[in-house]
């Protein structure tokens, strides 16, 4: 009898854990915002992007961004059509751009308890077809089982082979961008 | 001579005006230019997305505008304050994510999930499985509208 009381009080206590599975590590943020600025004497130009994916595993830390370039988004028409072509992005050929890394300071976020952290992150950023170690801060906001991500970095263009030796684009577009990255993970 | 240089000084100067201030294109205006169901635009894309690409991106960013006929998944609201529904059917592994604009977002008012509708907007990105993030991406319209198919 005692044998059996026993074995079923494992087979009770396996099933009901079952009933108490942990939260997903692994969130997801569709609809992230990417913006960039360019600061130059002749103009400042500014394009933003609404439509970014990105995952985070607040288990190891794992961050990735997916952005499609095409979604950037310029007040002139005509920058925007610069953008695009063969020239500059080349967003037909390279439709999205991708960073791919992790936090490396995971013992400073605490993803259970609501609050403001200061993330290092690091890993590798690929536009068009050039790939690059990179490595940002990011202020992260815990607040009820929602996660804020934001972010603001330089990207010098140079570094992804977009370049300009003559004309407008060589004057008007700075040599480094600033971006920034503003992401709600949810579960 | 004097009012040859004038003439052409004016014209000059009209031709970059209009380049500076040209007008962003009309996507809610337009036409489309392929009427296709939301499964099939997702299995052509994950089937093969150079083909997709070619066919449906462009290179000045004036990609296609494509009516994707489907089932309402969800409606959500992106950062900018535009609506986003997400058409998807049961079987598929991906759906069509779709943003409307400041002044068609009113035109999503009285949609309700599991509805069947037509939407018409620009290709943004194509859908993809992306192994870093083990997720399936949805295809981007942008600048939709609900049309009557």
């Amino acid at each position: 009898m005692k044998k059996v009381t026993l074995i079923l009080s494992f087979v009770i206590i396996y099933a009901l854990s079952a009933f108490t599975a942990l939260p997903p590590a692994k969130l997801v943020a569709k609809d992230a915002h990417i913006s960039f600025y360019s600061h130059t004497a002749v103009e400042d130009i500014t394009a933003n992007n609404y439509k970014v994916t990105t995952t985070l595993d607040t288990d190891t830390g794992e961050l990735v961004f997916s952005v499609p370039m095409q979604g950037f988004e310029f007040e002139k028409a005509l920058m925007q059509k610069h953008y695009n072509s063969k020239n500059f992005l080349n967003t037909k050929k390279y439709p999205k751009a991708k960073f791919v890394g992790k936090i490396t300071n995971m013992g400073a976020v605490d993803f259970d308890t609501d609050g403001s952290y200061t993330a290092q992150i690091s890993g590798e950023m690929t536009i068009k077809e050039t790939t690059q170690n990179f490595e940002a801060t990011a202020a992260i906001t815990v607040a009820s089982s929602q996660i804020e991500l934001e972010s603001k970095m330089d990207i010098v263009l140079a570094d992804y082979g977009v370049t300009f030796s003559k004309g407008k684009p060589s004057t008007n577009i700075a040599k480094e961008i600033e971006v920034t990255v503003k992401a709600n993970y949810k579960p | 001579m004097g009012l040859v240089l004038l003439g052409v000084l004016i014209v000059g100067l009209a031709i970059v005006l209009y380049l500076f201030n040209m007008p962003h294109r009309d996507v809610v205006g337009s036409n489309a230019d392929f009427y296709l169901t939301t499964s099939t635009i997702v299995h052509e894309y994950l089937e093969n997305p150079t083909v997709a690409n070619a066919k449906y991106l462009n290179e000045e960013g004036e990609s296609k505008i494509l009516a994707v006929t489907g089932t309402v998944q969800s409606i959500d609201e992106d950062m900018n304050q535009q609506k986003v529904i997400l058409l998807m059917e049961a079987n598929d592994k991906a759906g069509v994510s779709c943003t409307f604009t400041q002044s068609t977002n009113k035109h999503t008012d009285n949609i309700e999930t599991g509805q069947q509708i037509t939407v018409k907007g620009v290709i943004r990105s194509g859908a993809s499985y992306d192994a870093d993030m083990e997720l399936y991406e949805d295809v981007i319209l942008e600048k939709c509208d609900i049309i009557k198919k």
